[in-house]
């Protein structure tokens, strides 16, 4: 290229060597520094490919989608039809919404490389959020058996055949989320093999809480059925989980240190215990509560709104946003503000669950229902659970506090994202793992308005609650 | 040898004698007793009025002797008459410090402080009068200035009794005060009747007819107001306060011409051509009622220019930050989880905190609520400021507030915000906004909400009526009025933008750090939704609705905010959006109010 002689005079080595080191230090993490390099090979050769395309990852790891995809863009512009470009192009549209775009990178790359089992893996990713899924299952397949040892791609045929359903075959690809490179071990140095569900009437079986808060919520519910196999059963969980679970499953030894679990002969992730179980739409275990608050601290939450929600008011919890690290948060989480219509609807107060970054909104929030934020009280999930005893609803996005309070037969809203996860299944207003719960999906993808529309418009038929 | 420079507070005296004397420049009273016959001398020719030789002669003795007290008091009469005003200030402090029993010099620093508006440095002085002299008449007259003044009139009225009591007489210029005391209270009725006693009692004196001028254009009765102006106008022909009275009064019956044809009188009669400060506010409010919107703006910024000029007074943006800094450090969702909450007395009435910016509608929603019979209005309480201040002593903390409120965790302080609940109780009680039947009593003191962690702390359960209105229109009504509130922060337009900023900032933190039982409303939308707002305000705070509530207008209470005029009448659009009329002259502050204003929801 022209201008590459000036980029080595400026640099003082090779520009592909600097490329390369841009892409070591970008592989390993060290992104400011990468981003350093390729700015200079990009002053230098503006129009260099390579480097626009790995400026664009950068970008991509830092979370500026939007300049990463033009910088992609260019790079495709000013190179060869690279499929690499393509298929990361593919995820950066993905992670923007322009769905269909992502689409036609997608389907460029794999045309162009149609043995890149990546590129199906990016596609089926893609036609899962367009809510595409027979598109979804034929790509994972696809990259499958391109690649049959490739975890993303099983795991992601697991959410499309779970989503659709199909449970059976569901469970079993959904064994390969331990597999995918990053995702730590749910039992760090494991003494004893998993657990195949077989009867172990006198041995002892470790369970581990693992996924996030909502999994460790909605699977506990299989505790029961394991101790009834397993002479022994520890239950081995965060902290937080701890004070909810000891008296919901006391035939269970409940743990959050790993040094406090017993000697085990078996162990098993909760997440895995729906497989173990056999578990079909039709044999769902669903008690209409299988947690319970303290009556005590319930009894106080109670006296507490009482003084602090004016009388007559329906009280109905919030939570808008989950954690922010979650891979699927940008879906997933809303803002405060989208909640607006709901704070229109007369004669009800909001009582802010939320946790984290996501609470600073309360200080912006002027709606006409008086809003009390109540989640930095809020420490564990047995004090949570007692305030949503005190409530006459819950509305909140797909988030833990949602399975806690179904999980305790509490009347639950779940706003959903347009593709939600798998556990909502496709379609329905109710769901076959919470008897109180009831969906409200998103018409178009990252739509809030229509959902949450739909939401304010089933609170105002609502019967208004006796007076307290 | 060279001789140290004349004090710069004008005294007259050399400055290490003067404002710089150390303790080491006083002599023992015995060295000094050779100067007793100058002394007296000095005394006798201010007597006699031969002001030259008696500051001549108390300078001679002062520059021996600094401390002596007698030669200071010749001096600060001298000066009292021809100023300058610091050099007054000076020596009535000095002398205070150096004879702190000495009741004239405790009298005199009281009225100057009075005059000047210091009325937390009066307040101290004037409790130290009763102290030094409590049957003296005079003491407790100076609490009654001083209090009436300081917005705690119950209190005042309770020292002007005492005066009448102590004296066994009814003196006019009491009565006055006493009347005045009344009408902050709202009891017009009783204030009418002692003016008209006062005005039977005696000759006619000017500040009583032109109190009582502005307590009937206050009620409503706008001739008798006018009846009362000619009669001072009798006695003080073209004073400037008549005249300003009266165009006020004019302005209120909307003969804004008039209005403005007395305050050119005004600016006629004084000295230099020009108005003051409120008279050039003055002005512009009656050019904006008008429709003269640029010439109402060019006296609004004169009338501040004016107002910095005089008494120095500008926002004190680094106090300002560092309390807010301070506040959000020590208010976080950590810390607040540990700190205990005040419990509720359910023997007394609750208050119910009216916040807000002043000048954003608070009056308007106290005048609102305080119709409903379960809701008595309290006014700008002062308490939450004085708990604040308090505080360290009431803890023995070594720390200030709000780092005191450390002192919760101690073992025997787990019950000092019932501590603090109950200080804030007997003060309510003091200012009579305890009315029996009330459930609640408002406490509107603008800028309470800088303090809104601690009432959350100490008042848990109480409602927080928070009124918002566009920021432009805020900042606006603010600029065109005289406040002192908020760190001095009225007397420019970029520093009342600043510190609205400031305050809307903290509240956001307060509110994503801890449960307030806090309801938004907005200005605009009592006028544009009057009886829904009302309806939600009062569901809020568990009360059912109350059509009088709707007619504030007719609420026979007085409001004593500059609000007064307005909380009269019925409520109209036009005083939404005014600032659209003055974008032009608003543009310097849209780029620090633009976040806010998206924030709160409004656009330009």
């Amino acid at each position: 290229m022209s201008n590459s002689a000036a980029s080595e005079t400026l640099i003082g080595l090779p520009m592909g060597q600097v490329w390369r080191i841009a892409d070591e230090y970008q592989q390993a993490g060290r992104l400011d520094e990468a981003e350093e390099l390729l700015r200079r090979v990009l002053d230098a050769a503006p129009r260099q490919p390579d480097a626009l395309h790995l400026a664009g990852l950068v970008d991509f790891r830092k979370g500026r989608f939007a300049a990463a995809a033009a910088k992609v863009e260019l790079a495709i512009q000013h190179g060869v039809d690279t499929p690499l470009y393509w298929r990361n192009l593919c995820t950066m549209y993905e992670r923007l919404g322009r769905y269909d775009d992502a689409v036609n990178a997608g389907e460029r790359a794999v045309a162009l490389d149609p043995a890149d089992a990546g590129a199906y893996h990016n596609l089926t990713v893609v036609h899962y959020r367009r809510l595409d899924i027979d598109g979804s299952i034929a790509c994972a397949r696809q990259a499958i058996a391109l690649d049959p040892t490739l975890p993303g791609s099983h795991f992601a045929l697991a959410e499309a055949l779970l989503l659709r359903g199909e449970l059976a075959e569901g469970w079993e690809e959904y064994e390969w989320r331990f597999r995918i490179p990053g995702t730590p071990p749910p039992l760090p140095n494991a003494t004893a093999p998993q657990w195949d569900g077989a009867a172990m009437p006198d041995g002892a079986l470790l369970l581990v809480a693992d996924q996030g808060y909502g999994d460790a919520l909605q699977f506990c519910r299989y505790v029961p059925w394991a101790v009834a196999r397993c002479g022994q059963v520890t239950l081995a969980c965060s902290p937080e989980l701890e004070s909810l679970l000891r008296p919901a499953f006391p035939r269970a030894t409940i743990v959050s240190r790993w040094e406090s679990a017993p000697p085990y002969q078996a162990w098993c992730p909760l997440s895995g215990l729906p497989r173990l179980h056999g578990t079909r739409l039709d044999s769902i275990p669903a008690a209409p509560a299988y947690l319970r608050a303290d009556p005590a601290a319930a009894t106080m939450w109670r006296t507490r709104l009482d003084a602090l929600v004016p009388r007559g008011f329906r009280r109905v919890g919030v939570a808008w946003a989950g954690r922010p690290t979650h891979n699927n948060d940008s879906n997933r989480s809303a803002s405060l503000a989208t909640l607006a219509p709901l704070a229109t609807v007369p004669g009800i107060a909001l009582i802010s669950l939320q946790k984290g970054p996501g609470q600073d909104q309360i200080g912006a929030y002027y709606g006409r229902a008086p809003l009390l934020n109540l989640g930095p009280e809020l420490n564990t999930f047995a004090e949570t659970a007692a305030l949503l005893e005190a409530l006459d609803l819950v509305i909140v996005v797909d988030t833990a506090v949602g399975h806690l309070a179904a999980a305790l037969g509490r009347p639950v809203w779940l706003l959903l994202p347009y593709a939600p996860d798998w556990r909502w299944l496709l379609g329905r207003t109710d769901s076959p793992w919470y008897p109180s719960m009831r969906l409200f999906r998103q018409h178009a993808p990252q739509e809030w308005t229509g959902v949450v529309a739909d939401a304010a418009a089933a609170l105002r038929q609502m019967p208004a609650v006796a007076q307290r | 040898m060279s001789l140290s420079p004349l004090c710069p507070c004008g005294s007259g005296l050399r400055r290490l004698n003067c404002c710089e004397a150390s303790p080491g420049a006083l002599r023992p009273t015995e060295a000094i007793r050779h100067l007793t016959p100058l002394i007296e001398r000095a005394t006798q020719a201010l007597r006699t009025g031969a002001a030259g030789v008696a500051e001549r002669l108390a300078i001679d003795i002062l520059e021996l002797a600094p401390g002596q007290t007698g030669a200071l008091a010749v001096l600060y009469e001298v000066r009292k008459a021809s100023g300058p005003a610091s050099a007054v200030e000076a020596l009535i402090r000095r002398l205070v410090s150096l004879d702190p029993n000495n009741y004239w010099a405790i009298n005199e620093i009281t009225l100057l402080m009075l005059g000047k508006g210091s009325l937390a440095e009066a307040e101290t002085h004037a409790r130290n009068a009763v102290r030094v002299a409590p049957e003296a008449p005079q003491s407790h007259n100076l609490m009654g200035m001083v209090l009436t003044e300081a917005r705690r009139p119950q209190v005042g009225e309770y020292h002007y009794r005492q005066v009448v009591a102590l004296s066994g007489a009814r003196d006019p210029i009491l009565l006055a005060n006493l009347a005045w005391n009344l009408k902050t209270q709202g009891r017009m009725e009783e204030a009418r009747a002692l003016y008209q006693e006062a005005a039977r009692s005696g000759p006619p004196v000017m500040q009583t007819l032109l109190g009582w001028a502005r307590m009937e254009e206050a009620d409503r009765h706008f001739d008798a107001a006018n009846e009362a102006l000619d009669r001072a106008d009798a006695i003080a022909p073209e004073n400037p306060s008549i005249l300003l009275a009266r165009a006020v009064l004019l302005g209120r019956m909307r003969r804004h011409e008039d209005a403005l044809a007395v305050l050119d009188r005004v600016a006629a009669l004084s000295h230099d051509g020009s108005l003051g400060p409120n008279e050039l506010l003055e002005k512009g409010r009656l050019l904006d009622q008008m429709g003269r919107f640029d010439d109402a703006w060019a006296a609004f910024a004169d009338g501040k220019r004016k107002a910095r000029e005089m008494t120095g007074y500008a926002y004190m943006a680094e106090h300002a930050q560092q309390l807010a800094g301070r506040m959000k450090g020590f208010f976080t969702a950590g810390r607040l989880r540990t700190l205990p909450r005040g419990t509720r007395r359910a023997d007394i009435a609750q208050p119910l905190f009216i916040l807000g910016f002043p000048r954003s509608g608070t009056t308007l929603v106290e005048q609102s609520l305080s119709a409903h019979p379960r809701i008595n209005a309290g006014d700008e309480l002062p308490m939450i400021t004085e708990i604040a201040d308090l505080m360290p002593r009431l803890f023995e903390s070594p720390l200030t507030y709000p780092e005191a409120l450390a002192e919760l965790w101690m073992g025997d302080r787990r019950e000092g915000l019932d501590t603090l609940r109950d200080h804030y109780f007997d003060k309510a009680r003091q200012l009579g906004v305890l009315r029996p039947g009330a459930a609640w009593f408002t406490d509107k003191m603008p800028l309470n909400e800088t303090h809104l962690g601690l009432i959350g702390l100490i008042f848990p359960a109480s409602p927080m009526v928070h009124v918002l209105r566009h920021p432009l229109d805020v900042v606006l009504s603010v600029f065109s009025n005289h406040l002192t509130h908020g760190f001095f922060c009225a007397y420019s337009l970029e520093s009342i933008a600043q510190h609205m900023v400031l305050v809307h900032d903290l509240v956001a933190h307060y509110r994503a750090q801890m449960a307030l039982r806090y309801l938004p409303v907005r200005y605009e939308d009592i006028v544009e939704r009057q009886e829904e707002s009302v309806r939600g305000m009062l569901d809020f705070a568990g009360e059912p609705f109350d059509p009088a509530c709707l007619q504030f207008h007719e609420n026979r209470r007085y409001a004593r905010t500059a609000s007064y005029a307005q909380v009269t009448e019925k409520l109209y659009a036009s005083s939404r959006f005014r600032y659209r009329d003055y974008l032009r002259h608003l543009e310097p502050v849209l780029p620090v109010l633009a976040p806010l204003i998206e924030r709160l929801g409004y656009s330009v």
